[in-house]
This record gives structure tokens, C-alpha cells and sequence, in this order.
């Protein structure tokens, strides 16, 4: 089998760089706001490019634009200025869906991956998108039956990419699921004139609603579901049945998601795969990483529709169901980076000694630990509060933009 | 008369704006986000004191923005 590549979401540094440390092979992101995650309030800058791509190149991973929203005339010339930068700082490909990318990424020779928003679910849809790409990311509605003939076809033909290599095919394994088909939801465009396809979803389907028959007013109850907001989908403990399909690359949902989540989640699947290379992919390791995904966000797990579900799955909840949550308590203030110590100040909450925290940095990427040992003003202590400063080894050098937390149960809470 | 203020840096260059309003939005080719013509800038949002008649059409501009940086006030 060939090695797979492992893809990673990067909605920050913080994010980017946690994607790093936990073992991923590449990592997409966007800029501006022609992305599908242009509501999120972070989201990268076009000057931010040459950082990534130098802090990319430095953790030995690849990089990858996202560019695929729908696009208008009037977007053309910033399409022209975000793609003059990819090609300067050597970004390895651009994610993308609208022709007009596409087709000036091949006359710009930047690599192109087609996005999953336009929707490829059969062979003939892979072909043709081949004369302009090197990957392509499947729908995510397919069976792993059906992704499988489309890679043993590829194969079969040759049928190659734009660069001239076999085309490849990438599959979403974990993260949110949309209701619609992929690419095709309206519902926020409908309910508050805010486009999907351009990255305002509001997530309507992630609301509870009832039923009413219109005659006799009546209302029907939807034993409790959240009958619009599908669980997330959940490949890992499916993950050596995705491999044997033949997809090329595995993609992790998750922009709008912190340093957190994008460790904890690229690190478990890191360990899977090296644990299917080695043979030795057990139950027992499944159970374990299973634990180890649901202390980040998440609406409950599934297997999406790779086996053949005729329904989709619902969340019994709007929210999340980690089993852990973080809760905000300071920021950091100073790093001594010869003894590797990070100062942070305590601006709401307290913490005791024996508490799990979690520190979430550009440099750190992210980094849990419990706390042993308590040092609050540079003295030894039980209880820190506001306005004190705590001081801890810290791994990478700590600025004033890395946040701490406190690691909560919500299970026992 | 009260003023339309628009946090420009969040525009996500929908074009709506523009759609409803022609009388007070471009499309910028630039950058691709919504300029409120004649509107002066003030640290990172712009502000432009509306006349009579384009108040009301002003506020269902705002209200039809899909991430809400148009504010009438
Ligand atoms: S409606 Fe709002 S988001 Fe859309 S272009 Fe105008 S200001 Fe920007």
C-alpha cells in the first residue's frame, strides 16, 4: 500500500502549528474571505501567507490554499493577488471549485485540487476534472464501495493528473458533516440571505425544529433529534476499510477549530495509521484513541455514509458532547528562554495545584498538562487567582497572544 | 440625520449591499469587499451621514447583510 497523506485543518497559527507537532503530512487553509470559513473571525490575511508557507517548510509539511467559494466579477483581481502569493511563497496546491480558479491556477501553473464542494461522485466527474487537477476530493455522500471503483478505475486507466501522475482521490475521515449534499445547501442563503457557498453559513441545521401540519396545526415531535444536524463523522475505528478503498489522502474537517481539537484529532489518527502500517491495528487502540477524540468538540460520532447508511445519523444535542472542556483563565506575559519557563497572568477563574491546563500558542501549537506544582508570584502555592502570575515549563518560546485554560470534565462536572 | 457605519474589514464581499443599494455601494475590483461611497473613515469603519430618503432603505441593507456590519444609527 502507499503511504496516505494525512491533511490537517489550519484555521490560526496556534492551529497550524499543533498540526505540526501532532504528525500531519500536509495542511490546508484560506485568507481573506474567499473561503468557506469567511465568518470566522480569525481567519488568515493574504501578508499572512509567507508565514505559513515558511513555518510549513520548516515542519517538513505541505501547504494548501482553499479557494473554493463561489466567486463574482468583482473578485477577480483579489483571486489574482491571492494566487501572485501562492505562487511567490511555493504553496504546494489551491483547493478549489469555481472554474475560474481553476483555470487560472493552470495557466499560472499552481497545482489544483478540486474541492468538495463540487461534488465528484463518479468516475467520468474525476476524469474530466483531471485535465485541470492533481487531486480531487470526493463528495462526502459516497460508500467506500463506490470511492473504491473510482480509485481501482484511475488505476486501471492511468488515469493521470495535470502534473502528469496518477490522479489522486482524497476523502473526508473526520468532522462536521453538512445535511445538504455537499456544495449544495441553501438553507442559510434562504433563512438569513447569507450564502453557504460563499462561507456565511449560519448553520440553521444545527437548530431544533418541530414539524407542523398546516391543516390541523398540529405538531409533530421528532423523538428529541436535531433532525438536521447529522453527527460528526468518525473514520477511525473504520480507518483500515477507508485505506483499502485506495484514497490517497485523508482530510480532517475543522478551521473554525482551535489548536486543541486539531492536536488532539490529527495526533489520533497519526497513530492509527502508523498502527495499520505496522499491522498491529487493534480494538483495544481503537477504544483508546475513541476516548481520546471525544474530549474535543464534538455532536457525537458516526461513520457517515462510507458503509452504506440509507439515513443519516442525528445529533441528540445542538452543541457539543466532548467529554472535556477548556475554560479560559489568563494569557502569557513573559517567556525565559534559557531555563524554558513561560510566565502567564491570570485574568479570570483560578486554578489549583493538581489542575489539567492547556496552553494554546502560534509557537506551542498546543500543550496539555496537569500541573504538579503550583508557582504563583515565583513562590510555591496551592491557589492562584485574578491578577497573579503563574509561571511554568513551557517547551516554546510564550507571547502575549498565547492563551491558558483550565481542562474541565463534563462528565463528573 | 443619522449615519450608516460599515465595519468594513469583516466584509465577506457578498455584494447584497451593492444589489440594493447601487445609489451608495461599489464593489471594490481591489480587494472585492463593499466601499460605502463617500463614507469617511474612521480608525477601521467607515461612516457616511445619510439624507431623508436613504434611511430606510439604508436599514434593509443592514438588516439584509449576512454578517451584519452595517449598522444605521
Ligand atoms: S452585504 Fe455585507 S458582507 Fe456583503 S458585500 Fe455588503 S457589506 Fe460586505
Amino acid at each position: 500500500m502507499e503511504k496516505v497523506e494525512l491533511l490537517a485543518p489550519a484555521g490560526s497559527f496556534d492551529a497550524l502549528t499543533a498540526a505540526i507537532n501532532a504528525g500531519a503530512d500536509a495542511v490546508y487553509f484560506g485568507v481573506e474571505q474567499l473561503n468557506m470559513r469567511a465568518r470566522s473571525v480569525n481567519s488568515f490575511l493574504l501578508s499572512d501567507i509567507k508565514e505559513i508557507a515558511s513555518r510549513c517548510r520548516k515542519g517538513k509539511i505541505k501547504a494548501y490554499l482553499t479557494l473554493n467559494t463561489i466567486l463574482y466579477d468583482h473578485d477577480m483581481q483579489l483571486l489574482r493577488g491571492i494566487l501572485k502569493e501562492v505562487k511567490k511563497h511555493k504553496i504546494d496546491a489551491v483547493i478549489a471549485s469555481d472554474i475560474a480558479v481553476i483555470e487560472m491556477c493552470n495557466q499560472m501553473n499552481i497545482a489544483v485540487h478540486i474541492s468538495t464542494q463540487s461534488n465528484v461522485s463518479n468516475i467520468e466527474a474525476a476524469r474530466f476534472y483531471a485535465r485541470f487537477a492533481d487531486v480531487v476530493v470526493l463528495a462526502r455522500e459516497l460508500t467506500l464501495k463506490q470511492i473504491e471503483a473510482i480509485t481501482k478505475e484511475i488505476k486501471k486507466k492511468k488515469i493521470k493528473g495535470y502534473s502528469g501522475e496518477l490522479l489522486k482521490i482524497e476523502a473526508f475521515v473526520h468532522g462536521a458533516l453538512c445535511m445538504a449534499i455537499s456544495g449544495k445547501c441553501y438553507l442559510s442563503l434562504h433563512s438569513q440571505n447569507a450564502s453557504a457557498n460563499r462561507g456565511a453559513c449560519v448553520q440553521n441545521c444545527r437548530h431544533s425544529y418541530t414539524v407542523t401540519d398546516t391543516e390541523t396545526k398540529e405538531e409533530l415531535l421528532i423523538d428529541h433529534e436535531y433532525i438536521m444536524s447529522p453527527k460528526d463523522l468518525c473514520t477511525l475505528p473504520i480507518l483500515d476499510q477507508v485505506l483499502a478503498s485506495g484514497v490517497n489522502v485523508l482530510k480532517i474537517e475543522g478551521r473554525t477549530k482551535g489548536a486543541d481539537y486539531v492536536y488532539t484529532v490529527t495526533r489520533c489518527y497519526r497513530e492509527a495509521l502508523d498502527s495499520i502500517a505496522k499491522k498491529n491495528f487493534s480494538q483495544e487502540k481503537i477504544d483508546g484513541w475513541m476516548k481520546e477524540l471525544s474530549t474535543v468538540y464534538n455532536r457525537g460520532f458516526w461513520e457517515g455514509y462510507y458503509l452504506g447508511q440509507k439515513l443519516g445519523q442525528w445529533s441528540p444535542v445542538s452543541g457539543s458532547v466532548a467529554t472535556e472542556k477548556k475554560v479560559y483563565i489568563g494569557k502569557g506575559t513573559k517567556y525565559f528562554s534559557k531555563i524554558k519557563i513561560g510566565e502567564f497572568l491570570i485574568e479570570a477563574g483560578s486554578i489549583k495545584a493538581g489542575d489539567t491546563l492547556m496552553i494554546s500558542g502560534a509557537n506551542i501549537g498546543m500543550a496539555k498538562e496537569k500541573l504538579e506544582t503550583l508557582v504563583v508570584n515565583g513562590e510555591k502555592s496551592e491557589q492562584a487567582v485574578k491578577g497573579d502570575k503563574i509561571t511554568l515549563p513551557v517547551s516554546a518560546k510564550v507571547t502575549s497572544r498565547d492563551k491558558i485554560y483550565k481542562v474541565v470534565s463534563t462528565i463528573d462536572a | 440625520m443619522p449615519n450608516i457605519i460599515h465595519y468594513r474589514n469583516r466584509c465577506i464581499g457578498c455584494g447584497i449591499c451593492y444589489e440594493l443599494q447601487p445609489e451608495l455601494w461599489r464593489m471594490s475590483k481591489k480587494d472585492g469587499k463593499a466601499t460605502l461611497l463617500r463614507a469617511v473613515k474612521k480608525k477601521d469603519v467607515y461612516v457616511l451621514e445619510l439624507t431623508r430618503h436613504h434611511v430606510q432603505k439604508s436599514k434593509e441593507t443592514a438588516e439584509a447583510c449576512p454578517v451584519r456590519i452595517i449598522k444605521v444609527n
